[in-house]
């Protein structure tokens, strides 16, 4: 699974791990019953605190998309649900807010950072 | 600044089946022969799949700030790291089925992990090693480890 962290973002850090597999789910990178790698090994490889991706796993155990076995990690819930399958809401939303920035004279980079500074 | 980072775990438990099987005429041939050789037999076998299964079964890769490193088998041994400063290059290669090493196999200039055949990350060392290693996706492998180093 392709994971990445922006360490200048004001979102948490974990917020973002945690993030990264929710979206790892929903595009199919990661599949019910499919283990994560452990803690230590993620956090070298992302360069953040090996408890930031614990706290991490920890959050997504709580929203039950994760579930820890003895001896065997985290792996991706048996009932984990990525929240709605069906992304067409949102790709309206954004379809109009862009149309919306147009108008204002901003193209779609501004957008994005739009979003990254109110998120 | 972003960093990215590719985890990724592939497995072939048809090949250790296979594999499994292949040991059940050995066992029977055993089998015509005195007790004693049969129990060594068998035992061997056993031994021979259970090494297999937790060596062999599946490899475990993490490519990021790090640089790369291996998990192999059940167990995450034997395990192998390479620092970004010791990787020379890093491509996608096509590893055809008969050059599957399916498990860990080492050379004084190459090191193979294998489990199936099909696109592989290889790794080129400065010191001249080369490392191929199965995994699921690597080409988003190759480039996180180009957008960190």
């Amino acid at each position: 699974m392709f994971w990445a962290i922006d360490h200048t973002s004001p979102q948490r850090l974990q917020d973002q791990v945690a993030a990264s597999v929710v979206r790892g789910l929903r595009t199919g990178e990661l599949s019910v019953g499919e283990q994560l790698p452990p803690a230590a090994e993620l956090a070298g490889a992302l360069s953040v605190d090996r408890n930031t991706v614990l706290a991490a796993y920890r959050q997504l155990r709580d929203a039950g998309i994760l579930e820890f076995r003895r001896g065997r990690g985290a792996r991706i819930a048996t009932d984990a649900e990525a929240g709605p399958g069906d992304l067409t809401p949102v790709r309206d939303a954004v379809r109009a807010t862009v149309d919306l920035a147009r108008r204002y004279g901003l193209d779609p980079s501004d957008v994005i950072t739009l979003v990254k500074e109110l998120s | 600044m972003t960093t990215t980072a590719y985890t990724g775990r592939a497995t072939n438990w048809t090949m250790v089946a296979v594999s499994g099987l292949l040991l059940v005429p050995l066992i029977g041939l055993a089998s015509s022969d005195v007790d004693r050789a049969f129990v060594l037999v068998v035992g061997l076998a056993l031994l021979g799949v259970l090494a297999e299964v937790v060596t062999a079964s599946d490899v475990r890769v993490a490519c990021g700030t790090q640089g790369v490193s291996v998990h192999w088998g059940a167990l995450g041994w034997p395990r192998a790291s390479y620092p970004l400063d010791q990787i020379e290059d890093v491509s996608v290669v096509h590893v055809p089925w008969w050059a599957v090493s399916f498990g860990f196999w080492w050379t004084p200039w190459r090191t193979v992990c294998t489990v199936r055949s099909g696109p592989a990350l290889r790794l080129r060392l400065r010191n001249g090693r080369r490392v191929t290693i199965t995994v699921p996706d690597p080409a988003a492998a190759a480039t996180a480890l180009r957008s960190v180093s």
